[in-house]
């Protein structure tokens, strides 16, 4: 299973080489198929990640997938992408959209761009949509991990910014709701004074470790997002629009569980 | 005219009009005496300083007005980025001013293209991967001169732009060969290569031969503007040291500055770690769309690793 995993990624998922085996924001799909293959336990029988609707993800073509966020460090968002890297047909690399303070972060910033997360600038989104590539994004950004954690799956500060982008280049909307993680590693408490890196503050959370919760993805049919790209009123209603189906993906899912650990 | 034409760049560049058809006269100005331009008979050479206005003024309005030089391609600045002050100044500076400025009312010169540098981009973490030539500029206070110079010589010929004269300023990523001022060729001549522990950016860098096709086209076509003049070279910096064969050794980038200080103090290197610390941290390849575009230019050339 594994090497089929490393086949699949490393060499049957479209990517942009620059020649040197890297692209230019860089990828290195290798160093991607060999983390996916060394992490398989984690996901297979750790979090046991199940997963529904993967086939709403589109083939071909720009496509943004977005996703609740929650948990002291962004493991649902890992999970999410092997998710992705696993069940895409054909296989798609997810390009996961990091805060700005990540490309300060040493050792961090270099592992994140060779598995194909990409700093959040405005510029960088905007050229992966037109290079027709698969995004991955949490518009609750930071304020998802920093949530306490009796609002947990409640969507908090909902940013509007890849709706415009969206609407700009044709992108499908794919909602993902995550259930599971955002009572696997629950932050107790934030310090906002320890500004390390430009982070906007460092979580605390309740265990040393994740909680072995199952994860439960569920990925909801592809929104086309329409109208003015320039118009603030059409661009909030759309980002409503993708809200309103993954917090209705959210409740689906919360209600199918048998336990958080089931 | 190709002013800068005794630097590896300018040599290039000459070759590369001399291939241009349509090309009937190269005209070479550098502060050199000796040149070393290809023997043609198209090709003919001036040693001028052209910090000197009236020098710059005879150039333009005599030598260039007689030989009815129609294109100046202007890539004279000071290559060695440990060097310093207002000769230097003068020189990337002052004289850039002076050239468009002179070509503003010429009655033969209808079309510069300046040689810009992808330092003039502010890289850093907020920046994009990919900087386009909306990109932000370093105005940073406390830039180095190599780069405040760089960054001002720029906006003085971009402040040009919607003139008479048909300006193309052409940003380039670093020209990857020896005698070019490329920081990171010199920073690749030791043995062992210190880099910043924890980072490992992306770098572009260009050839010689791009470069000159990136010039020669810019002459030969009449889009005006900026351009971003990629090369077809990019990969993480420690890729780039591997393919030097040189040992890439991570160290805490704080220690990085004071050691090749004393590496250039020691051994007269010119690598500076203050004016590269930014791309060694946060990387920044030039988005060539525009160039590929409207001046058909798209890199094709790897550069030769040392």
């Amino acid at each position: 299973m594994a090497s089929q995993i490393f086949e699949r990624i490393a060499q049957h998922a479209p990517f942009h080489d620059e020649g040197h085996g890297f692209d230019v924001f860089g990828l290195e799909p290798h160093r991607l198929a060999r983390t996916v293959e060394a992490t398989a336990a984690v996901y297979e029988r750790y979090f046991r990640v199940a997963s529904t609707g993967a086939h709403h993800i589109p083939a071909t073509g720009p496509a943004i997938v977005v996703a609740n966020h929650g948990g002291a460090l962004p493991v649902d968002a890992a999970m999410l992408c092997v998710d992705i890297l696993r069940r895409s047909d054909p296989p798609r690399i997810p390009r996961a959209i990091a805060d700005h303070f990540v490309p300060r972060l040493p050792l961090v910033s270099t592992l994140f761009a060779r598995l194909g997360v990409v700093s959040g600038t405005r510029a960088n989104v905007r050229r992966l949509l037109e290079r027709g590539e698969l995004i991955a994004l949490w518009p609750e950004g930071v304020m998802g991990p920093g949530k306490p954690y009796r609002d947990r799956y409640r969507l908090a500060g909902w940013r509007v910014g890849f709706a415009e982008l969206a609407i700009r280049y044709g992108a499908a909307v794919v909602p993902a709701a995550i259930v599971g993680a955002e009572e696997s590693w629950p932050v107790v408490a934030k310090v906002s004074r320890a500004r390390a890196f430009g982070a906007p503050f460092l979580p605390i959370p309740a265990t040393p470790i994740p909680l072995p919760t199952r994860y439960h993805i569920h990925y909801g049919a592809p929104l086309r997002l329409g109208g003015d790209a320039d118009d603030p009123d059409v661009v909030a209603a759309a980002a409503g629009e993708a809200q309103r189906e993954l917090e209705r993906l959210l409740a689906e899912a919360l209600a199918a569980r048998r336990s958080v650990f089931r | 005219m190709v002013v800068g034409a005794p630097a590896p760049l300018g040599v290039a560049i000459v070759r590369a009009l001399l291939a241009t058809p349509g090309i009937e006269h190269v005209l070479g100005v550098g502060i050199e005496t000796d040149a070393g331009l290809p023997e043609d008979p198209r090709v003919d050479y001036r040693a001028v300083d052209l910090t000197h206005p009236r020098a710059l003024h005879d150039l333009v309005w005599g030598d260039a007005k007689d030989a009815r030089i129609d294109t100046v391609v202007h890539c004279m600045q000071h290559r060695r980025g440990s060097d310093r002050g207002r000769r230097i100044h003068a020189q990337n500076v002052e004289a850039t001013r002076g050239l468009v400025v002179a070509c503003r009312e010429h009655p033969t010169i209808a079309r510069i293209v300046y040689r810009s540098f992808a330092e003039v981009y502010g890289s850093t973490h907020t920046t994009s991967d990919l900087l386009d030539e909306d990109a932000a500029l370093d105005f940073g206070p406390t830039a180095p001169q190599w780069v405040r110079d760089r960054v001002e010589a720029d906006l003085t010929v971009c402040a040009q732009l919607g003139g008479r004269v048909a300006i193309a300023v052409l940003r380039c990523a670093e020209v990857f060969a020896a005698d070019t001022g490329s920081q990171l060729w010199d920073y690749l001549q030791s043995r062992v290569c210190f880099r910043p522990l924890g980072f490992d950016p992306m770098i572009n860098v260009l050839s010689l031969d791009d470069a000159a096709r990136a010039f020669a086209a810019a002459a030969a076509c009449t889009a005006t503007g900026v351009f971003n003049i990629p090369g077809a070279d990019t990969l993480p910096l420690s890729r780039a040291i591997a393919a030097s064969r040189r040992a890439g050794v991570p160290i805490p980038g704080p220690a990085m500055t004071p050691l090749y200080a004393l590496r250039r103090w020691i051994a007269g290197f010119d690598f500076r770690y203050d004016l590269n610390l930014r791309r060694f941290h946060f990387g920044g390849v030039l988005d060539g769309t525009r160039a590929r575009t409207e001046l058909g230019y798209a890199p094709a050339r790897h550069v030769a690793w040392p």
